[in-house]
């Protein structure tokens, strides 16, 4: 699977704090989003999406602060296609915004109930007070999955022609599968004169193969949250994507993911939603082997079952006892516990460990494992004394 | 390994159709999904699952390894017994005493599995690349004196040499194996590669193939698909993705990625997906995430303005299918991203009719609120919230109170 090394420049532009606040019954507290934006920039995510300033004060007042701040990555704010938003971006002191317009039939019909000239016209005056403002812009179109093509190559080369910095494609409604982004990115980036930016939801589990597709297609940039977290089933996972194409595509973003599982660890709780035990890269989970045959391989070699180590991504690997567990297992749990058992002995105590744990339907604690083992020796001797006894 | 243009073939597979009658699942959770670090089934409870997926209509069951014993294989005796409709499969390593304990169960189907990675063979069997073949076709053979249907699963298959992969897929097709169950054992793939290297197998072997993929990269759902792109007929699924480490291809993603993205409609009951994943979470003392792809409760609940606006005036805006058919509920709440026209919505449903520059004032009130309390209001606090808003502005009121306070 060895790959040649990809030599273009790839981005990735975090929205944990923008789309991932968006998240239906998600709210951040300004420290916490001060503090996630500082852990972003610290493990060197390129760029971050930090706010909404045109939805008030309060929203206003927490983008000022972290736009005072100093920041290696760049800091973007997002704005709907409207003068005024633009203008709210401006009075937090804002540099780089990104203006955001649906694009497709239906969102044109039925949300806006407008019709394509008043999307050109909406976006030529949002640019023009961005212009005016000296901004740096992206332009984001939203449903551009469901768009017609050649529409969407028009507010591209709009775009182009007034200076903007990226071009952002929505798959808003999870329109795509990777074989589509593959064909529908390489037309586009094909066409457009100037980067293209993707950005995918998760409505059917396929928002980080999406986002890998398009940088195959051609995209240089990717939108991600941590964990995923966005709107309905969420967007591309950012410790995902980093991983991905580190493994798979051999790019190398320079991001230090051994903070991975700490900064999961944080937005998890601000936003009040437990990492699953099981989520793709930082899940605790991923690196637990309870199946005889898995334990064995890893104890061999963990290459056999692990394609990176734990401590990659501030992760441990864990044994776990139970159901599934083969006598190596007990054999290498017990040598832990600096305990030395024969293969009778092992075997004999998987046997008790494995009723347990269909008893008690869960995995052992390492107590409840001496427990047994306890146990296990008591009886053994009791058999050993009553021959003697008898004697 | 032959090169093949990615973009040619590729489009032309995009428009190819899929014949829904040729795609299959074979569901896993009750073996791949059990095996997970930490879950435990109670028998009563796998057998509950397997009714549920035969009800919803899926075309075989992975039942478990009957070769543990005990009660393991008491659960697969029962569910084997119970007169589905559709097929059960018993998991086997290539030893002949798994297969002589899968037929003592009364499955109808057997799955072989053994390694076919160098790195595999080695590191793990400590054997060698003839002695799997070997073992393929003695086991396969085995199995197949007892009338059953075979699918040899070639583990870490992502991981192997090709050309031995290949001769992995011939020796199962020639002893006489029914498919080959390609096992992207730790996710490792990318949809592109999965799609090269099953296209070979098929075209060169002629064997059916069976995906099962594994989500570490969060790639599982993509990689199945591109196997099915491929001509792969088999999927093996587990409900919730629940497996080993990140898990395996969601049973429920699978089949609204095939109806909804490809066109591939298989005709399953999916308003029984929600209460089937409520279901296993349970039974594997697993949470279901609110943003669970399909039938997480957060989906159809919508706060930001935006979304909620286009939403309430066409739900096709923002969604590909409807609420029910997944058995969820479509929900409007109101946070810190909620603003006019979401307001209205709300307030109106919960029986208060308000003005524009109502909502707006209520907006700016709400979004304080919500940023105190970390969280979306609830029914009653919105009321609650509204309530005191009508008792305070309108400015003779405010007079009044200021000439109490002076008394």
């Amino acid at each position: 699977m060895a790959k040649k090394k990809d030599k273009r420049h790839i981005n990735i532009i975090d929205t944990t704090l923008r789309n991932g606040e968006q998240t239906a019954g998600v709210v951040f507290s300004k420290h916490e989003k001060i503090r996630i934006a500082k852990m972003l920039d610290e493990i060197g995510i390129p760029e971050i999406e930090i706010g909404t300033p045109s939805l008030g004060d309060v929203e206003r007042k927490i983008v000022k602060e972290i736009l005072k701040d100093s920041f290696n990555s760049r800091l973007f704010v997002y704005c709907e296609a409207e003068p005024e938003n633009i203008e709210y971006a401006v009075k937090c002191g804002a540099k780089n915004v990104i203006i955001n317009i649906s694009t497709s039939d239906i969102h044109i019909k039925e949300k806006y109930k407008k019709n394509k000239t008043w999307v050109i016209n909406k976006l030529r005056e949002a640019i023009r007070t961005a212009r005016q403002n000296g901004l740096n812009f992206i332009i984001s179109a939203e449903d551009a999955t469901r768009t017609d093509l050649g529409f969407l190559l028009r507010l591209i080369s709009i775009a182009s022609k007034k200076g903007a910095y990226r071009f952002r494609i929505c798959d808003t409604v999870s329109r795509l599968d990777p074989f589509r982004t593959f064909l529908d990115i390489s037309t586009i980036s094909s066409a457009a004169d100037l980067p293209i930016e993707v950005y995918n939801h998760n409505d059917f589990g396929m928002a980080t193969a999406n986002g890998m597709a398009a940088i195959r297609g051609g995209a240089s940039s990717l939108v991600v949250s941590v964990g995923g977290l966005g709107e309905g089933t969420g967007n591309a996972a950012m410790e995902e994507i980093v991983m991905a194409l580190r493994y798979l595509e051999n790019i190398e973003l320079g991001i230090e993911t051994s903070r991975f599982r700490e900064i999961a660890e944080y937005v998890a709780r601000a936003s009040s939603r437990a990492v699953p035990v099981w989520k793709a890269i930082v899940g605790t989970n991923v690196f637990a082997h309870e199946s005889g045959i898995h334990v064995d391989g890893v104890i061999k070699n963990p290459r056999n079952y692990e394609i990176f180590n734990p401590s990659e991504v501030g992760l441990t690997r864990q044994l776990v006892v139970g159901k599934h567990s083969g006598s190596h297992t007990i054999l290498h749990k017990f040598k832990e516990f600096n305990i030395e058992l024969t293969d009778k002995q092992a075997n004999e105590i998987l046997a008790l460990a494995r009723d347990m744990s269909v008893d008690f339907k869960r995995p052992l604690f390492d107590k409840e494992l001496m427990y047994i083992y306890n146990e296990f020796k008591k009886k053994n001797k009791s058999k050993k004394k009553e021959p003697e006894n008898q004697e | 390994m032959r090169e093949i243009d990615l973009f040619t073939e590729f489009s032309r597979k995009a428009g190819t159709e899929i014949n829904p009658n040729d795609i299959k699942i074979d569901d896993t959770t009750l073996r791949d999904g059990e095996q997970t670090a930490g879950v435990v089934f109670a028998n009563e409870e796998k057998i509950h699952i397997a009714k549920m997926l035969d009800k919803i209509g899926v075309h075989q069951i992975e039942a478990g390894i009957p070769a543990m014993g005990g009660d393991e294989k008491e659960a697969i005796k029962k569910i084997a017994s119970l007169g589905l409709s559709c097929s059960i499969l018993g998991w086997n390593r290539a030893v002949k005493s798994d297969i002589d304990a899968s037929v003592e169960c009364g499955v109808d189907a057997v799955a072989i599995s053994i390694s076919s990675s160098d790195i595999h063979i080695e590191h793990k069997l400590r054997k060698s690349r003839e002695w799997v073949l070997e073992s393929v076709k003695t086991c396969v053979d085995y199995a197949k004196g007892f009338n059953l249907y075979v699918s040899v699963n070639a583990e870490d298959a992502s991981r192997s040499d090709m050309e031995f992969l290949l001769s992995f897929a011939r020796t199962a097709r020639d002893a006489g194996a029914d498919r080959l169950r390609y096992c992207d054992t730790l996710g490792t793939l990318d949809p592109f590669e999965t799609f090269i290297r099953v296209k070979n197998i098929i075209d060169i072997m002629g064997i059916d193939v069976e995906m099962h993929t594994h989500n570490d990269f969060g790639m599982a759902i993509a990689n199945a698909i591109a196997g099915i792109k491929a001509g792969a007929i088999y999927v093996n699924t587990t409900i919730n993705g629940l497996g080993e480490r990140a898990g395996n291809a969601a049973f429920e993603e699978l089949v609204m990625a095939l109806k909804y993205i490809e066109g591939v409609d298989m005709g399953f009951d999916t308003t029984l997906f929600r209460s089937l994943s409520e279901y296993v979470a349970r039974a594997s003392d697993r949470v279901l995430p609110t943003w669970k792809p399909i039938v997480g409760g957060n989906l159809f609940v919508y706060e930001a303005e935006s979304k909620a606006s286009g939403v309430l005036a066409n739900p096709q805006t923002y969604e590909l299918f409807n609420e029910n058919e997944v058995g969820l509920e479509r929900k409007i709440i109101l946070g810190k991203y909620s603003g006019v026209n979401t307001i209205i919505y709300k307030l109106n449903a919960l029986g208060i009719k308000i003005s524009h520059k109502e909502a707006e004032e209520l907006a700016e009130i709400i979004r304080d609120k919500t940023t105190a309390l970390k969280r979306a209001l609830f029914d009653s606090e919105i009321i609650e919230t509204y309530k005191s808003y009508k008792g305070k502005p309108g400015k003779s009121k405010v007079e009044k109170a200021g000439k109490k306070g002076g008394k």
